[in-house]
């Protein structure tokens, strides 16, 4: 039987769906829990925290998430070594719940996915995010070659990285910066930064590897249908319902699970 | 309220009303709820047709989608203003538009797929304008509610013009995806006599009294301050939640295959909903006041009764499925944890009797039957003339030759709109196959698995809005319609809504397509007597059979045909797209050919230009497409056969860069730089939008 894996919804997720379905279509045995169902968290092998406005953004994007009932139980499993992937409203809130990088205590944040810059206003683009670590750094990237480069899409409000310099480094020095945005073609400069986020960063690993918070949504660059460079130059050819590149990601998490 | 309609009210009662029954009338009869100066007129638009599930007369109607594994897929489609709130109160008027929207999709049973916005502002260049608020803070009151709810963006337009200065335009459609077999209805069900009202949602507070007659006044000025208060306060977080709970209290009714009545709470309040949703089951109903659960202490009645507080929806159900349906709502979506004193709640039931009672305390504070209530009241103006149409706006494509192409495209009515739609959520749901931008038209494929697609457009006419659907392939199959008008009783005013029925309705005819929901936005006029330009707002929605014919704005190769095909030939541009004979498309619009043209480059993924060489006569045209051919002999051969000759022409190519590096728009001898026409078409609207 394939891993259980919880797709958590908070009051205010609103990707539940799309996230449980491309999920299930790279292999594996996912459900979405809600919140009123925390108790049944430590059944799982893994976790997808989707994205969403979980309870409304208040403060600050997944701060007050990051205090949910259901956080103690993923924190409880990234401690003993569970693989939890977050995207974008899931990446903010495993960045509030310190889980990634993961340099102090938890619940003790040394870095916020914050407003973007320089608008200030709500994103919504088809960007391409560069695996930026030894793939084997991560758990969740193992089976990701060298470099990967996979579409998404970026659709936040909040995903600039901000800390100060020395947390910065720290995350530098400690390889947790997983993703940073790029090219399509895999080259990284500003211009391929969505949200002014510091090192370009699209998405976080901690320490261990086990956890991995990121920004965009490749979930939504899941079929090829999704992708707009299906309609470039002749017609979509083969099945335009087929996993696209962002199930790359998901795959790769699959993956991962049943390796557990 | 009119003297005249007082004493109609006297009359009927055979007394004086209460203070409740008053305003219960006057929401009721406002023409905001009751289409007074309009239902006569409405009644020429085709509401039938092969596609048609369900005809308007619901929230929302419904139109057959296609077929996947023996299971038959309705969309859902209804069309609401928010123009006087957004005026007053522009951020949260605005989300309290897209809020009331999806409420009318949801409770169709239908999950909700897919929005779209038609905007209309007053001259936006100084950035002190109030104007240039308004202009801002709607876009951010829609991104706010329509991202967070997550339902994505697909579609809209937006244009600016100083006619409407005072009296901003915010019209929202929204989508839903429902099984056919699965359409629940906005009325109490056969056999639902001794049923339970249960209301869902926010505590009822004072925000949103007197919304409905508020909407049916021109805006004084003077009263801006007064008038906030009718302005609902919208909570897209609790919405998000109710809307989640809602789609499993449906999975619960269909799992005990419970037929139930739900409808959204909107004009007229709780009174509004429940004497409608009763009226139409052919009941009557009780309303304990005192059993609705409020957010301030000592609301009096007739706040509670017809206050148009948000986030709210009612249910009509059996007894036996009551505890488990307040269940879901307040226990396992904790609405009550989600939102202060946000729950649902049994607040009456459905009565044999056709009388509509409500009770507050001890005292009886309503007694009415109840088709009196919600029985139609409708009046047929005298208006001035049915004479002339109206114009299309003069064709800014004769300006295209005047001033250039470069200041059309940096015009604000011709630049691109990204720096506002890119603000919007186009993609959550993950069920996009075109955002915007990208064609004149989105397209979802909200059935996983299927290979059919919904696409939607909207229009400033019946055609224009058809012409963008058939632009990504899809076949148009409805209509929805927002009209918007300044004040009835001014009789010039009065004529131009008549007119613009007819035109509607003759234009329906014409491509035998249905109207299966609308919504009229009379007195849309400034203290000063200045009503609005004539604004109808024409949704389409098209279905495309396969996915994969699909096809988008931008120009695909070098050296394609371009041909003009002017409307009437329709079917051949279906056809040629089915054949995969079309490459990128385009629905002319008003500023014509050429600027059809640019925005084709734009879109383009590579550096493609056009040609056009004796061309010069069709420059000027906006009615029909442009269109890439992939194999012209094959093409011709196709428009040959089937439309004359003057109703279509190949009128230029597809270039790339010269020798110099340059890509161009040029017509006959006069060539315009792609990378200058690009960086005017872009900038406009960045200054205020980003």
């Amino acid at each position: 039987m394939s891993a259980r894996v919880a797709v958590l919804v908070f009051p205010g997720t609103n990707s539940e769906s799309e996230t449980v379905r491309i999920c299930r279509d790279v292999g594996l045995d996912a459900e979405s829990v809600h919140w009123s169902n925390a108790g049944r968290l430590p059944s799982y092998a893994a976790y997808v925290l989707p994205g969403g406005f979980a309870y409304e953004d208040r403060i600050r994007a997944g701060a007050i998430s990051a205090h949910d009932p259901m956080m103690d139980y993923v924190i409880e499993a990234a401690g003993e070594g569970k693989l939890v992937l977050g995207i974008c409203n899931g990446a903010q809130i495993l960045l509030e719940a310190g889980l990634v990088p993961g340099t102090a205590a938890v619940r003790k944040p040394t870095a916020a996915f914050t407003r973007n810059a320089p608008s200030g206003k709500f994103v919504c683009k088809h960007v391409h995010i560069k695996l930026a670590i030894d793939p084997a750094r991560c758990a969740i990237t193992a089976a990701l070659p060298n470099g990967a480069v996979i579409p998404a899409w970026a659709a936040h409000g909040e995903g600039r990285l901000a800390a100060n310099a020395e947390h910065l480094d720290e995350i530098t020095l400690g390889s947790h910066l997983a993703f940073v945005y790029a090219h399509a073609d895999g080259t990284v400069d500003d211009r391929a930064v969505p949200n002014g986020s510091a090192l370009g960063c699209a998405g976080l690993t901690n320490k261990k590897g086990n956890v991995l918070a990121i920004m965009p949504h490749p979930e939504r660059d899941a079929w090829n249908f999704n992708h707009p460079d299906v309609w470039r130059n002749d017609r979509a050819s083969g099945d335009i319902l087929a996993p696209s590149g962002g199930a790359t990601l998901l795959r790769a998490f699959a993956h991962a699970v049943r390796a557990l | 309220m009119r003297p005249d309609e007082l004493r109609r009210i006297a009359e009927g009662l055979g007394r004086e009303p209460t203070i409740v029954e008053l305003h219960a009338f006057d929401a009721q009869w406002s023409e905001h709820c009751s289409y007074k100066s309009s239902r006569h007129l409405l009644k020429q638009l085709p509401t039938t047709g092969p596609d048609v599930v369900l005809g308007p007369g619901e929230d929302a109607g419904i139109l057959h989608l296609g077929e996947h594994n023996g299971v038959r897929y309705g969309v859902v489609i209804a069309h609401e203003s928010h123009n006087h709130p957004s005026q007053v109160v522009p951020f949260e008027g605005a989300a309290t538009g897209v809020g009331g929207i999806v409420r009318d999709v949801l409770c169709m049973g239908a999950e909700v797929i897919g929005l779209a916005d038609c905007l209309r502002f007053g001259r936006v260049e100084d950035p002190n304008s109030h104007q240039r608020y308004v202009a801002q803070q709607v876009v951010d009151g829609i991104a706010a509610y329509g991202n967070a709810i997550g339902v994505p963006n697909i579609a809209g337009d937006v244009y600016f013009d100083e006619g409407f200065n005072d009296n901003c335009l915010v019209n929202v459609i929204a989508l839903g995806l429902v099984k056919e077999s699965e359409i629940i209805h906005s009325r109490a069900p056969e056999n639902s006599a001794g049923w339970d009202i249960v209301l869902v949602g926010k505590a009822t507070d004072a925000s949103g009294f007197g919304g409905a007659s508020f909407s049916s006044l021109t805006l004084e000025e003077a009263n801006q301050e007064a008038n906030k208060s009718a302005v609902q306060v919208p909570d897209p977080f609790l919405k998000n939640v109710i809307m989640r709970a809602s789609y499993r209290v449906f999975e619960y009714l269909r799992e005990k295959k419970i037929t139930a009545g739900f409808k959204d709470l909107g004009a007229g309040g709780i009174m509004g909903c429940t004497a409608e949703l009763c009226a139409a089951g052919g009941y009557g109903a009780i309303i304990d006041l005192d059993d609705v659960n409020v957010a301030v202490e000592n609301l009096p009645p007739e706040v509670i009764a017809v206050g148009e507080t948000q986030e709210r929806l009612c249910w009509i159900l059996p007894g036996d499925a009551t505890l488990d349906v307040l269940r879901i709502y307040n226990e396992e979506f904790s609405l009550p944890e989600i939102a202060r004193g946000a729950r649902a709640v049994v607040i009456g039931a459905v009565q044999s009797d056709k009388r509509y009672v409500m009770r507050h305390g001890s005292e009886i504070v309503m007694d009415v039957p109840i088709d009196f209530l919600t029985g139609a009241i409708s009046e047929e103006r005298p208006s001035a003339c049915h004479g002339e149409p109206v114009e299309p706006s003069p064709s800014s494509a004769q300006r295209a030759r005047d001033e250039g192409l470069r200041q059309l495209l940096s015009g604000l009515n011709a630049c691109s709109r990204e720096p506002l739609f890119k603000q919007y959520d186009a993609v959550v749901r993950g069920t996009t196959v075109i955002a915007r931008g990208r064609a004149d038209a989105g397209v979802i494929a909200p059935v996983p698995g299927a290979p059919f697609g919904v696409a939607l457009s909207v229009g400033r006419s019946v055609s224009e809005a058809v012409r963008k659907v058939v632009a990504v392939g899809a076949r148009p199959i409805g209509l929805t319609d927002c009209l918007n008008f300044g004040n009835p009783n001014n009789e010039e005013h009065y004529a131009q809504l008549v007119r613009a029925v007819s035109d509607l309705a003759n234009d329906a005819k014409k491509f035998e397509l249905p109207f299966v929901s609308g919504n009229v936005s009379l007195y849309n006029e400034s203290s000063s007597g200045t009503a609005i330009p004539s604004s109808p707002i024409i949704g389409c929605v098209g279905v495309v059979d396969d996915l994969r014919n699909i096809v988008t704005l931008g120009f695909k190769h070098p050296e394609s045909d371009l041909y003009f095909i002017a409307t009437p030939g329709l079917a051949v541009v279906c056809e040629a797209m089915a054949k995969r004979l079309v490459l990128s498309a385009s629905a002319l619009g008003s500023d014509g050919l050429l600027n059809a043209a640019a925005r084709m480059a734009f879109a383009a993924d590579n550096d493609f230009g056009a040609e056009f060489g004796g061309a010069q006569a069709f420059v000027d045209q906006f009615d029909g497409w442009l269109i890439e051919v992939a194999d012209p002999e094959a093409f011709a051969h196709l428009a040959a056969t089937r439309i004359p000759s003057e109703a279509w022409r190949r009128v230029g190519t597809t270039t790339v860069a010269d020798l110099e590096g340059e890509v161009d728009i040029s017509v006959g001898e006069s060539a315009h730089d792609l990378d200058e026409l690009r960086a005017a078409w872009s900038k406009p609207l960045t200054e205020i939008y980003a």
